[in-house]
């Protein structure tokens, strides 16, 4: 009862309500956005339960910026920001550590375990775009997953990854041609 | 997945990335035939954990963190403020900021200096 409702609450409701220390509020944020992120980090870094440590960052990073999230732009906007930021992030910290510690190169930087499918169909789809995802080039895989896996427009895209409208469709080209050819191999 | 199906699903992911295409009515598409991304069972209530249990680790190098700033901040402004306090202090004694003003010899001599070094 109580549950239902906060669903039917307005994002700023939200916001506010866990500015005042409502913790069902902020729970309702993290259950209505908590897929979007998840296709964002686990798009980026691979379906592991490394990319849910990330997933959790991203909400505790937005709890404690949320007194400067002033409503001039969409939630949503505002989370995947944080969510690209941290996975970035991550990206760079694997480059850093494989490149020291490591002699395999960056192959093993995005080991992926595949959840559990009810069909087999499922199950191989989702194998075949995380490990062509993860052979991308990270720059090309950042709009590979805003534009496939979370539908965004190339101008959202543009918005969302701070870049400008030219680069994300020439990347968005690039990132097709890398596709066609990865996917050729696979 | 037969090996036409595994043929359409990879031309579907190319298709996404077309300029015309309908973004998001592909990701749907994508999303039907199983590439879902979602986080295990109980992900928000191990958020909502973290973020309000008093003992998590993750919170507490948070607020170490953000201490941390606050103490660098305080240190840097009370250094700024001693610096400035010391140039002025050196410009009302010596008149000039100049390095032997600096260094404490502005208003002595050569001869001065000579005797103090040597005592003669």
């Amino acid at each position: 009862m109580i549950k239902e409702s906060y669903r039917q609450k307005s994002e700023n409701d939200l916001v506010k309500a866990s500015l005042d220390g409502d913790k069902q509020a902020f729970g309702e944020i993290v259950t209505r956005y908590q897929n979007m992120v998840a296709r964002t980090v686990k798009g980026m870094l691979g379906d592991s339960v490394y990319s849910e440590d990330i997933g959790q960052e991203v909400f505790i990073k937005l709890y404690h910026s949320l007194s400067d999230f002033r409503g001039e732009a969409k939630l949503s906007t505002y989370i995947q920001k944080i969510a690209v930021n941290l996975t970035l992030n991550e990206i760079k910290r694997r480059k850093r550590f494989f490149s020291t510690f490591s002699q395999k190169g960056n192959n093993e930087m995005y080991e992926f375990e595949v959840a559990d499918y009810d069909t087999e169909e499922k199950k191989e789809a989702s194998e075949l775009v995380n490990k062509a995802l993860m052979k991308m080039d990270p720059k090309f895989r950042m709009i590979v997953a805003m534009r496939m896996l979370q539908g965004y427009s190339t101008k959202e895209t543009a918005e969302i990854l701070d870049l400008p409208l030219g680069t994300v469709l020439s990347r968005l080209s690039r990132a097709q041609e890398q596709l066609k050819n990865i996917l050729g191999k696979l | 997945m037969t090996i036409m199906k595994v043929t359409d699903f990879k031309e579907l992911l190319i298709r996404s990335l077309d300029k015309d295409s309908d973004p998001a009515a592909v990701s749907v598409k994508i999303e039907e035939a199983g590439a879902t991304f979602r986080f295990s069972e109980g992900f928000r209530d191990k958020v909502l954990e973290k973020i309000y249990s008093s003992g998590s680790a993750v919170i507490r190098e948070v607020e170490f963190v953000r201490s941390l700033n606050s103490v660098f901040y305080r240190i840097a402004l009370s250094g700024v403020a001693a610096i400035v306090i010391l140039l002025i202090s050196i410009f009302i004694v010596q008149g000039s900021l100049s390095l032997d003003s600096f260094l404490g010899l502005g208003d002595g001599s050569d001869e001065s200096i000579i005797c103090l070094l040597t005592g003669n």
